[in-house]
């Protein structure tokens, strides 16, 4: 798949509403075959602690209640159906894991490591970046 | 008109949000050999359009999309070609 088109998006807002609808286009990206790099930063990667997820404790705005309301697939459970079908990344921005004092094991599972931007650079160098 | 004689597979993804049906007939398709027809019923919107899209984009063959007579949701059915 090195040669595989690739698509990287860029969370940055905690709503709900642009982590549902990147995570929606990023699993439909990686399961048309597209490489996908999430990079989580500033306040969206508290939305990717487990300790957010257990206690929902989520930023909803009208669209994002209606979602839950309606037991639609949260984002992590597509990020994760999403990575048994393509290939997906979830990378932590280092420095908001440095600045709050989170470690790797208080994220999701669906998170794959820590990086900073030179290394997310790297990866989404040649393909398309998006920013949400 | 739909020939059911040569679905092999029927995915019923009818109640499930965007992208749920395709997400279902993308695992499904996976798992399925070369040659076999898929079929998805969805009552998502979105479906008629984006399975289509899917469909060309990776490369299978789209047999059919059509509105069921029976209700409201769409029929899709996809073969697998690689």
């Amino acid at each position: 798949m090195a040669d595989a088109p690739k698509l990287s998006l860029v969370l940055m807002s905690p709503d709900m509403e642009k982590i549902h609808a990147g995570a929606l286009m990023g699993s439909i990206a990686a399961a048309s075959g597209m490489e996908v790099n999430f990079f989580v930063t500033m306040d969206a990667l508290k939305m990717f602690l487990k300790d957010t997820v257990s206690k929902m404790d989520f930023k909803l705005g009208e669209v994002g209640s209606k979602l839950m309301e309606k037991n639609v697939d949260p984002f992590y459970k597509m990020i994760e159906d999403a990575k048994e079908m393509g290939e997906l990344k979830v990378y932590a921005c280092s420095l908001v894991v440095d600045v709050m004092g989170w470690k790797k094991e208080d994220m999701l599972d669906i998170v794959d490591d820590i990086v900073g931007v030179t290394a997310f650079f790297g990866m989404a160098e040649g393909g398309q970046i998006m920013v949400l | 008109m739909s020939d059911l004689a040569q679905v092999d597979k029927t995915v019923d993804a009818r109640g499930s949000y965007c992208p749920g049906p395709l997400m279902e007939l993308i695992k499904t398709v996976k798992a399925a050999s070369v040659g076999q027809v898929i079929e998805v019923l969805s009552s998502d919107q979105g479906s008629a359009k984006d399975i289509p899209e899917w469909v060309k984009k990776v490369g299978h063959e789209l047999i059919y999309n059509e509105k069921a007579q029976d209700g409201d949701y769409w029929r899709i059915a996809v073969k697998k070609v690689k």
